[in-house]
């Protein structure tokens, strides 16, 4: 059984006297113990589902969904209590920018110790439980690669390069032993030295504490060589769906073909100084959202069918939403 | 922090000296004579003229002029008033804190009403309880001080007589002006029943208070609202809550400061409207304050008392300034360091 299971979710905001649709009937599931990539481009609605999840989506969003069920309990019923009890234990989150989300007048060390859940801390008097405290808070430090953690526990988060920052958030989300950490694009505007060593510290987290782990990202280099499995996003609907290295050699929707052909190093009869090849024209605007399959206009085997959407097919657990896959050559 | 203290020491100070350079410029720019608008003393004879002309360097360059006036303003000789003849330090003396204490109780109304309201507001944002206290604070905010002082009177002081029409205190109390605060003074007071010289201290001061401080409440309310309002949408109050953090733990560990922070600057600006509210409700509740006593001086005509109220009032509202500017420079952390470069 999937840990985390969502079934159709579609979220939509009313602007004015029109309802536009940001995420249209979007599935998503994560295995115990793998890491799932969900890759987009940006605007497809990549971080709307990670607030969807962790239940901070701003108040103007409408959302509903078949499903939303985290070990079988369903979280879209639940208490605001137990919501919070889950994300608290269960499922952490590394937000995108570690800069903006840190609180700015507080140190480093306040902002991990409180995310410490009490019952991890020993203890009967206030200062047995600051001190455990604050040697748990130095030993997450430690794991996530911070080798100072005097200076750094007591900085305030603009004195601190963003690379730290983004340790730092992993160290948050890391304190409370989640289930599954949901890392909502980490290593974003980071140079490759830290974002490998980033990629490295989570594949090690996957391994050795069978941490699942969600990977949001749009850097398909990254997240290929780590990740177990891959949803494809565009435009707020679900393009494909399935293991990593069925999707790598055969992809089935001509998006993920598309994407995949547009990275080089997964082509290696790709002859030099040849030009890459690309969809035509650009993601639509979430005001101008074509109907039936996103994609329609700017695919290059779209038909009459592709006006109204798709409905999801299967190849065992490789799931895709297109009428016409690529494997259907004679269409 | 010793390079903070002496920056806002030299700001502090440059303001004071632009302040006195403008002062001591209204002694030939108000009508009348040099000499008297400076001393307040008006000569008798030629022979007097010319040894006071000479005492205060009127005969030597404006800049020999100036610094005269400025140790002599250190010195404590302030000059006399036109008016009644007194020493000016005296009457400044007296009037001052009277109106220090009247603003200061404004001022708590408002930090300790005009807050919590505003934060509460803020947390209840867009809701019906929300809607009602900003009608109600706009509503406030957009009386003018002088009407909403005389309602007060008409109706607490007339209709229901609970409140005295005028003045501090009533003449039955025997009360020296040791430290020029009423409340004060009272306890310092011997031979009167303390008791009904609070009730009656109290009396006086709740209608002044409330009319000075209802405005600044208002908007000490707006801008609290509007901060919290920014903060509670700020992405760290989201990975907050996205880490489990509890509501409770969220606003004393992050919004409570954070939305202070912005609301130290504004209440810094809100003092030069506070005193001069103070200044309008201290003529029509006969307070002896620096605001009715100024008003005194403009009718009469006491040039050297303007000049000095002038400079004493502004004095006061610039070290307050500066206070709550250096305050918030002290606590709020993300200004500490790096100020002109990043890393």
């Amino acid at each position: 059984m999937p840990m985390l299971d969502i079934k159709n979710l579609t979220l939509e905001m009313v602007d004015g006297d029109t309802t536009i649709k940001a995420l249209d009937k979007v599935n998503l599931t994560v295995n115990t113990g793998e890491i799932r990539a969900l890759v987009g481009e940006s605007g497809s609605g990549k971080s709307l589902i990670v607030s969807a999840i962790c239940g901070a989506l701003p108040s103007q969003w409408r959302m509903t969904a078949d499903r939303m069920s985290w070990n079988g309990e369903n979280l879209l019923s639940m208490s605001k209590y137990q919501r919070r009890e889950v994300m608290r234990r269960d499922i952490a989150v590394v937000f995108q920018n570690p800069q903006t989300s840190l609180d700015p007048s507080a140190t480093l060390g306040e902002q991990l110790e409180e995310s410490i859940p009490d019952e991890f801390v020993e203890g009967y008097w206030f200062w047995q439980r600051a001190q455990h405290r604050k040697r748990i808070a130095i030993s997450t430090v430690h794991k996530v690669g911070i080798k100072q953690h005097k200076h750094y526990l007591n900085a305030y988060p603009h004195q601190i390069p963003s690379d730290i920052g983004q340790k730092f958030m992993i160290a948050m989300a890391l304190v409370s032993q989640p289930k599954l950490l949901i890392a909502d694009d980490p290593t974003r505007g980071m140079e490759p030295t830290t974002k490998t060593q980033i990629l490295k510290l989570f594949t090690r987290l996957n391994q050795t504490r069978s941490l699942s782990i969600l990977f949001v990202s749009h850097d398909l280099l990254a997240i290929a060589s780590m990740s177990h499995s891959m949803t494809v996003l565009y435009a707020g609907q679900t393009v494909e769906s399935g293991k990593m290295k069925h999707i790598k050699k055969r992809p089935l929707h001509p998006y993920t073909k598309a994407l995949l052909d547009s990275a080089p190093s997964f082509r290696k009869d790709l002859p030099p100084k040849s030009q890459l090849p690309t969809l035509g024209g650009s993601i639509p605007t979430l005001q101008h959202l074509p109907i039936g399959c996103r994609l329609g206009p700017r695919c290059p085997r779209a038909q009459r069918a592709c006006v109204s959407r798709p409905a999801v097919r299967y190849i065992h657990d490789h799931t895709y939403n297109c009428h016409f896959p690529l494997h259907m050559e004679k269409l | 922090m010793i390079q903070i203290l002496s920056r806002y020491g030299v700001l502090f100070i440059l303001t004071l000296l632009v302040l006195t350079a403008m002062s001591f410029s209204l002694v030939y720019l108000f009508p009348g004579d040099v000499l008297e608008n400076l001393t307040g003393i008006v000569p008798q004879n030629e022979i007097q003229r010319e040894a006071l002309m000479r005492q205060f360097r009127l005969d030597q360059p404006y800049i020999v002029q100036f610094f005269y006036y400025l140790s002599s303003l250190l010195q404590g000789d302030w000059g006399y008033s036109l008016a009644s003849g007194l020493p000016l330090r005296e009457e400044i003396g007296i009037a001052m804190p009277a109106t220090i204490e009247l603003s200061a109780y404004a001022m708590l109304m408002a930090l300790f009403v005009g807050i919590p309201l505003g934060y509460y507001a803020g947390l209840k944002s867009y809701s019906t309880t929300d809607h009602t206290i900003n009608a109600l604070s706009i509503t406030t905010y957009s009386f003018p001080v002088f009407w909403l002082a005389l309602i007060l009177i008409l109706f607490f002081s007339l209709h229901l007589d609970i409140a005295p029409l005028s003045g501090r205190i009533s003449l039955l109390f025997d009360i020296k002006p040791v430290t020029g605060f009423v409340l004060i003074d009272i306890m310092l007071a011997e031979g009167i029943d303390h008791g009904l010289a609070y009730r009656d201290a109290i009396s006086h001061l709740a209608l002044p208070t409330v009319a000075i401080g209802a405005i600044t409440t208002a908007s000490m309310v707006r801008i609290t609202r509007r901060s919290v309002i920014d903060v509670i949408h700020r992405p760290y109050i989201v990975a907050a809550r996205s880490r489990g953090v509890s509501e409770w733990q969220i606003f004393f560990r992050h919004v409570l400061r954070n939305a202070l922070l912005p609301i130290l600057p504004l209440m810094a600006i809100q003092i030069t409207t506070l005193i001069t509210n103070a200044m309008i409700v201290e003529t029509l509740f006969s307070w002896p304050g620096i605001g009715s006593w100024l008003i005194q001086a403009i009718y009469q005509r006491d040039f050297p008392a303007l000049r000095v109220g002038m400079l004493a009032v502004s004095t006061l509202v610039i070290t307050l300034t500066i206070m709550v500017d250096l305050f918030n420079r002290i606590i709020d952390p993300s200004r500490e360091k790096y100020e002109r470069a990043t890393v």
